[in-house]
């Protein structure tokens, strides 16, 4: 099965007056298939938002695909498309969901006037239809009385039920692959547990495919196929959910899992990373781990370890971790 | 500091030392009054911006002009900014009757048409010197400064740092001196800036009607209320003091507006 | 090292709240109503000497209200604060100012907690300024030995907060709190705008600084994980009261209200092979401004034994199982 979705040696750069450019995302390739959810694990400034905002070319100003770097859509690459040409696909094939569900949403229009115009950019339907389609769409997402918030503002909902108007804006256009940026940071635990629970829904119900991005590794578990973890621009880790909880291979990885409080700790403390997350403009040569990472040799810093198969369908890159061929 | 900004520093620059240096040139043979030669002379190597009705030579009033003008307007700037940021931090800072009570004050302040007041009072007053005029502007011209101090102090005393300084045990004024009134100056340096535009134009303003800078005292307001009676024959006696108003008024305004997008980045 | 909650060595708590009530005049300019937001609505609790309460809640719980209005940062509606027995309210301003060494906070926000314009130095030295708690000579020492102590070089002192990361920051604002040598210290959120890899950091600074200092911290989260790590007891809030209190361990691994079941039932669980059922709680909370009568989890609930004593009487905490609930069916969760 070829996948929906193949990202191949992506580079995105910001050209810096006098200096080398600062390069956020380096190197980055993953696929996503239909029906699948792939989760984007990294902390801030690691890249992975950018990444995001790549797949549909949507880049803030500044920002540059490098040459080499290839997204493949159901086998078109995008970024050798014109902008005209991106549109078929920006919205329609690949729709997004921000982390702020009040800032992307129009305060001084009612939601469902605001999921409509979604509808009519991509389609052609009369009011009657259009606000039929809405009213199903505001269902599929779990708001509940949906003939009443159908007309409410913005302001008038819970932070839950704005970011489910922002999923069901994105589904109007019957999209293939949904790219959510943090969609549950900014909500609480009780309400995040909801917006995942409809991720995962909608995957299942309309072979949907999903690239949760995030930074936070415990919503990941159980509800993604595959994760991928991002570190300083590169991709260090990718493995299958399951293979990665059980068995992280970058020393990375095994320090994020360390760091989450977990409910059966029987210690008090938590084993943190040492260090903090460097910035684009400092990350250094080699692993850009090795200044933080507890099992560091002298390869680490001068040279860049590959992505390699480190156990079944896991990848990493690292010097130490022994390979799956042993 | 955007180019514009730069632009506007350094015309204010120049205008300032035009005013400090001008007059010292004034004094010098070429620009003393020349009752042989006449009046309504063209500009020439003798008098670089010509004479007027009486002879006088009109770098000279230019630069005379400058100073009065430039300095009613840092005056009322400054008391301005003084009585406006005091009565804002007290109005914003305190809670219950005299928060409320002050803030009555400044809407009022800011109700009354600030151009008919001070008609009202230079018509009763009469002739005043240009330091006191300049007093004057200021105390008509601070509650726009306290509405704006105010809001800021009340914006600063919710910032984090605030409640941790209460939470340290600072007393009141302390957190006000120290914590709340460094970050309202950058508003304050912006509207000061923008102000002295404002008060040149009205000082003009005021000069041009005959309330404010009287003639013989030269202002550019009363040059130009005096050379509007000779527009026909001596149309050049205008040009000296408009453009010189306009670049100065012009200078202030971009000044503020690129300190604002660099102190301010958040407002527009 | 971890006692359990109740092991009770003091008579006097070091901070006993009772009934505790913050009501705001809600609404803004646009509202229909003046209607009155019960953002605390009687919340009672004590904190021993050395003792870490967890207060845990989703937004608009009243959690971080309860934190300041323990400092009096705000003053409660109704209800008092007593810390080392002393009635906060009875105290004149200079009186209270003075008692302000004794308890101290950590904010969320690392970045708006320091003061852009003041170096790290001035900022970490406020405190023994403001309490003449040294010679002015000493100062440069002191504020270095403090940076020190939270893992930080003391030549960052001159230094000014934007040179800092944010965890960094979270640090200088631990130094800040701790120059008043503070013996209770209220975290709001210390950790949560933190990157997951220094959320561990700070939090194990101030695991060891509660040791080596003999801190009591009202630790205010809304993770349940990490409460449950670093709290010897936890205090669970749903609008504006509290649902369940009790030891740490006892109240998350076994809880008995709920909501606090179902708060830990929705933790994020780093082990995919441990599928326990997520339990996923209907719609939002009610607004603080118009909470239902009876009990305020009613609407949400899906004990199996609901009814109508549910929405007519609230529930009262009370004894269950070593820990106090506020449900009427809480035997049979």
């Amino acid at each position: 099965m070829t996948p929906l979705l193949e990202v191949a040696n992506l580079n995105i750069f910001f050209p810096q007056h006098g200096g080398p450019a600062l390069v956020p995302v380096d190197d980055v390739s993953f696929t996503v298939s239909s029906g699948e959810l792939v989760a984007l694990v990294g902390e801030s400034g690691c890249g992975k938002t950018l990444t995001g905002l790549a797949l549909p070319r949507l880049l803030p100003r500044g920002a540059e695909i490098g040459a080499g770097s290839a997204i493949r859509f159901r086998g078109t690459d995008l970024t050798a498309l014109s902008e005209p040409e991106l549109r078929a696909y920006r919205g329609r094939r690949i729709a997004m969901v921000f982390q702020d569900p009040m800032t992307s949403l129009n305060p001084v229009m009612r939601v469902g006037a605001q999921i409509a115009e979604a509808i009519h950019a991509h389609r052609k339907v009369s009011r009657r239809d259009a606000r039929d389609r809405v009213l199903a769409l505001l269902v599929e997402v779990g708001i509940a009385d949906p003939e009443l918030r159908i007309d409410a503002y913005p302001h008038q909902l819970s932070g839950g039920m704005r970011q489910r108007v922002l999923i069901a804006m994105a589904l109007a256009a019957e999209p293939d692959l949904l790219v959510a940026d943090e969609p549950t940071t900014a909500l609480d635990v009780t309400i995040q547990a909801q917006i995942l629970e409809l991720l995962d829904h909608l995957r299942t119900a309309r072979g949907l495919a999903v690239l949760l991005i995030t930074h936070d590794l415990g919503i990941v578990a159980g509800r993604a196929d595959r994760v991928l973890v991002m570190y300083a621009g590169r991709i260090v880790e990718s493995a299958a959910t399951a293979q990665l909880f059980a068995h992280p291979a970058h020393p990375y990885t095994r320090g994020l899992f360390a760091s989450i409080p977990r409910l059966n700790a029987t210690t008090t403390r938590l084993t943190p990373i040492g260090g903090s997350v460097p910035r684009p403009d400092e990350w250094p040569a080699g692993c850009r781990f090795h200044p933080r990472c507890p099992v560091v040799i002298p390869r680490c810093r001068t040279e860049r370890p590959p992505l390699e198969a480190k156990g079944p369908g896991q990848l990493a890159a690292c010097w130490v971790t022994p390979g799956a061929a042993r | 500091m955007t180019a514009p900004g730069r632009i506007g520093l350094a015309l204010l620059l120049a205008l300032a030392s035009f005013a400090i240096v001008g007059p010292m040139i004034a004094a010098s043979p070429v620009a003393q009054p020349d009752p042989l030669n006449g009046a309504f002379l063209l500009p020439s190597a003798a008098h670089w911006l010509g004479t007027d009705q009486l002879s006088r030579d009109i770098f000279a009033r230019l630069a005379y002009g400058a100073r009065i003008s430039l300095a009613i307007a840092a005056i009322a700037v400054a008391v301005a900014a003084m009585v406006g940021s005091a009565v804002g931090l007290a109005a914003g800072s305190s809670t219950g009757l005299v928060g409320r009570a002050l803030q009555r004050v400044i809407n009022l302040g800011l109700a009354l048409p600030r151009i008919i007041v001070l008609l009202v009072v230079l018509a009763a007053v009469g002739r005043i010197p240009p330091p006191l005029l300049g007093v004057l502007l200021g105390l008509t011209g601070w509650p726009a400064v306290a509405r704006l101090v105010r809001g800021e102090t009340l914006r600063l005393a919710q910032a984090p740092y605030v409640d941790a300084a209460h939470a340290l045990g600072a007393p009141p004024a302390r957190v006000l001196l120290r914590d709340i009134f460094p970050g309202t100056l950058p508003a304050l340096l912006v509207a000061t800036t923008l102000g002295v535009a404002d008060a040149i134009l009205l000082e003009a303003g005021l000069s041009f009607i005959g309330v404010g800078v009287r003639p013989p005292d030269p202002s550019w307001g009363s040059m130009i209320l005096e050379a509007r009676d000779h527009l026909a024959n001596a149309p050049w006696l205008l040009l000296a003091p408009c453009v010189a108003l306009v670049l100065a008024t012009s200078a202030a305004t971009l000044l503020g507006e690129s300190l604002r997008r660099s102190l301010q980045p958040d407002t527009r | 090292m971890l006692g359990d909650a109740g092991r009770g060595q003091v008579n006097v708590p070091l901070l006993q709240v009772d009934g505790l009530v913050k009501h705001y005049r809600g609404g803004g300019m646009f509202a229909r109503t003046d209607a009155i937001v019960k953002a605390v609505d009687g919340v009672t609790f004590s904190i021993g000497r050395g003792e870490t309460l967890g207060l845990v809640g989703e937004s608009g719980s009243g959690k971080t209200t309860v934190g300041r209005a323990v400092l009096r940062l705000e003053l409660p509606t109704a209800g008092t604060v007593r810390f080392e027995g002393t009635d906060l309210a009875s105290l004149q301003p200079a009186e209270l100012r003075a008692l302000r060494r004794r308890m101290q906070i950590v904010f969320q926000d690392p970045f708006a907690s320091l003061n852009p314009r003041r170096t790290v130095g001035a900022s970490v030295a406020e405190g023994i300024e403001i309490h003449r708690l040294a010679p002015k000579r000493d100062i440069p020492r002191l504020v270095g030995e403090l940076l020190e102590e939270v893992g930080l070089d003391a030549s960052y002192a001159r230094k000014y907060p934007h040179e800092f990361s944010g965890g960094q920051r979270q640090r200088i604002g631990i130094a800040r709190a701790l120059a008043v040598e503070p013996s209770f210290i209220v975290c709001d959120e210390p950790v949560s705008a933190l990157d997951v890899s220094v959320q561990a950091q700070v939090l194990n600074l101030l695991l060891d600084l509660r040791d080596a200092r003999e801190l009591s911290y009202l630790f205010i989260a809304h993770d349940v994980a990490l409460v449950r790590q670093i709290a010897h007891r936890i205090a669970v809030m749903y609008l504006g009261t509290i649902v369940e209190i009790g030891p740490a361990r006892t109240v998350i691994d076994a809880p008995k209200h709920p909501y606090t079941q179902a708060l830990v039932s929705a933790v994020p669980e780093p082990d995919p092979t441990k599928s326990t059922s997520r339990i996923i709680l209907a719609g939002d909370p009610p607004s603080p401004a118009n909470p239902p009568p009876g009990c305020p989890f009613v609407t949400r609930c899906f004990h199996p034994m609901k009814d109508a004593r549910c929405t007519a009487e609230r529930p009262r905490l009370r004894l269950v199982e070593a820990r106090e609930v506020a449900c009427h069916y809480a035997e049979s969760a």
